[in-house]
């Protein structure tokens, strides 16, 4: 064990202050970008409920929710790329919700192919819910918004766009941010838009290829031939651009960066004033060392050395707590989406911030003076 | 005949070259009309295999000659010669580097307080020394602690933390420290005051043996009198001014 970790773990009462807020930074860093991630994940849920492996839409189309209608032909230029096993039509746009009580709800449906091989349809759904959205007017949306779009209220009729539609189910995991998913069929969204969808159009084609790694390339060639007309993404390429493009948009990656920036601030500065004070209650025994001709670098290694600790133990304690936390925040319906990009950004930013405290910490090391020691 | 004239003649092994030389030594504190000297024109020599006690009253000037002969404290005036691998060299006109690498070749420390850190282990505290002293191999520096804390009659102890022992046994652990790179100059202040006189004598004989058997030159600051016939040499420091003193006859 190097004196340091041996220096830290025989003191560890001294040094648990600047281990718990390493331990707080590192939490609140990775619960708000946890926080974050998971929030703006529900931008991307009718791209995340699907089993496509492509979407084709209007050029240069931001995020899911903010697709153009494009002309139903593009279909053959879809199904004509080798590698595309089935492609099929997908409506979706912007709708009022008119409440059954009265009071109106912007929603966003979601009108895809209900086919046994579709690749539109909702992963959420089951077949009995797939056969009952055939029937017109038909819709299914997430439990959380019954209340919110007022189906709760037995008496009345709901309305989209002024026509009367039915509730025949509702589904978990597709919680809305703003305006509430609205799930259909293709044929009932274009009922219900009517011309806000032009004949012949669509908003997406959707396609299943061969494989992932064909998907990629197919992706590519369309792009290439058909890039000015149309957007092509993969589908793991759609999901990140939707939530991107919220994240940004939203200016909450800023709001983000500053709580985060707070988290290590106020670390920094407890873990570099901890780091400070038990190396200058350890001046005597550094101040011997200088005596003997050990070079005061050696003494910097160490605190510097102890500060990388303080980060890793403070680190490891945050992980749980973070998983406890994750798990309360469940509870209450917030998905906190702690991938291990977060961990490992978390990781990195504590411990480069626990060093820093280190390297602040070392103005004790440089007021150590061996001529203290004589009386 | 003065029993330190004998103790010279006594230790045949001793050169006759001084191995550290202390020459007009002035040193002064404080500005304007709070200034006050500390040495005036203060010269001693200390002779390998040589134990000196240097006594006098406190705010006599004694921890200052000390510091500045060790390379702690620079002098206002007056040169430092010091015997590095055969060559006088004045340890006050080396740089900063020179200096340090002067203390990590050649200089031992004892302080009153012991100064061990806590976490460490008796063995530790020598090997860290060795280590980050010399860049001693992990392996040399732990056989060497090994050996010195067997001499020290530690060698039970190696394994404890500070906590774990004794007053004595932690100065001896500090005196471990000091001589385990072999060092040509010990400088001692109060290295006894903290102890009882069975434990402060233990520790003035290790001194003693490092001059001796080692053919270290030990300077030791104390007041204690007790000590005196087990030195070679003894200095009185008085305002100031440097005198040596014949040791009382057994």
């Amino acid at each position: 064990m190097s004196y340091a970790l041996q220096t830290l773990w025989h003191e560890r009462q001294r040094y648990a202050s600047g281990v718990l807020a390493v331990t707080f930074s590192a939490v609140l860093i990775a619960l708000q970008c946890g926080l974050l991630l998971g929030l703006f994940k529900i931008t991307s849920i009718p791209v995340d409920n699907t089993t496509a492996d492509l979407w084709v839409g209007s050029q240069e189309v931001p995020s899911v929710d903010l697709g153009k209608p494009i002309p139903e032909s593009y279909l053959s230029r879809v199904a004509g790329m080798s590698g595309v096993d089935h492609v099929e039509l997908y409506v979706a746009h912007f709708a009022n919700f008119t409440k059954p009580a009265g009071g109106t709800e912007l929603c966003y449906l979601l009108g895809s192919s209900l086919n046994d091989d579709a690749v539109g349809t909702p992963v959420v759904l089951t077949r009995e819910q797939c056969d009952s959205l055939t029937m017109p007017n038909a819709i299914i949306v997430d439990e959380s918004d019954v209340k919110r779009l007022g189906l709760d209220n037995p008496e009345g009729k709901a309305k989209i766009n002024g026509k009367d539609v039915t509730l025949v189910g509702t589904v978990r995991g597709l919680k809305s941010l703003a305006a509430p998913w609205v799930l259909c069929s293709t044929h009932t969204a274009r009922h219900l838009l009517g011309f806000l969808m032009p004949a012949d159009h669509v908003t997406y084609l959707l396609a299943r290829c061969t494989s992932p790694a064909r998907a990629k390339e197919v992706a590519a060639e369309l792009h290439s031939q058909y890039g000015t007309e149309m957007g092509v993404y993969t589908s793991e390429e759609f999901s990140l651009r939707s939530r991107k493009y919220w994240l940004f948009r939203t200016k909450a990656g800023i709001a983000i960066g500053y709580a985060a920036l707070l988290g290590l601030v106020v670390g920094a500065v407890i873990t570099a004033q901890t780091l400070y004070s038990a190396t200058a209650a350890n001046a005597k025994e550094f101040a011997i060392l200088l005596a003997l001709g050990v070079p005061r670098w050696r003494i910097s290694l160490m605190v510097l050395g102890q500060s990388f600790w303080v980060g890793v133990i403070g680190i490891l304690l945050a992980y749980p707590a973070c998983l406890g936390l994750k798990y309360g925040a469940k509870q209450v319906g917030a998905d906190v989406d702690l991938r291990w990009e977060v961990l490992l950004g978390t990781t990195v930013l504590t411990i480069v911030m626990a060093i820093v405290s280190g390297v602040f910490a070392l103005r004790s090391v440089r007021q150590i003076e061996p001529m203290t020691l004589l009386r | 005949m003065t029993r330190d004239e004998g103790q010279s003649m006594r230790w045949a092994g001793s050169s006759s070259t001084p191995s550290l030389k202390g020459v007009n030594l002035v040193r002064t504190f404080g500005d304007g009309t709070a200034r006050r000297a500390a040495l005036h024109e203060v010269s001693i020599e200390l002779f390998p295999g040589q134990i000196v006690q240097l006594m006098g009253p406190s705010g006599s000037g004694k921890s200052t000659l000390l510091a500045i002969l060790s390379g702690l404290l620079e002098p206002d005036s007056g040169q430092v010669l010091a015997d590095d691998d055969g060559v006088l060299r004045d340890v006050w006109q080396m740089t900063g580097k020179e200096r340090e690498q002067y203390r990590r070749k050649h200089t031992g420390f004892i302080f009153q307080g012991y100064n061990l850190f806590p976490a460490l282990t008796a063995r530790q505290q020598l090997e860290i020394v060795l280590r980050w002293g010399e860049g001693a191999a992990t392996g040399d520096a732990r056989r060497r602690s090994d050996e010195m804390l067997d001499r020290l009659g530690l060698g039970k102890n190696k394994h404890k933390k500070p906590a774990q022992l004794s007053g004595g046994e932690k100065q001896r652990v500090a005196i471990g420290r000091a001589l385990v790179k072999n060092p040509s100059f010990m400088f001692a202040d109060e290295p006894t005051s903290a102890l009882d006189w069975e434990n402060g004598q233990k520790v003035i004989e290790l001194l003693r043996d490092a001059a001796h058997q080692r053919g270290a030159s030990v300077l030791c600051v104390s007041h204690d009198h007790r000590i005196l016939p087990f030195v070679d040499v003894y200095y009185h420091l008085d305002d100031g001014h440097l005198e040596r003193r014949a040791l009382p006859v057994e």
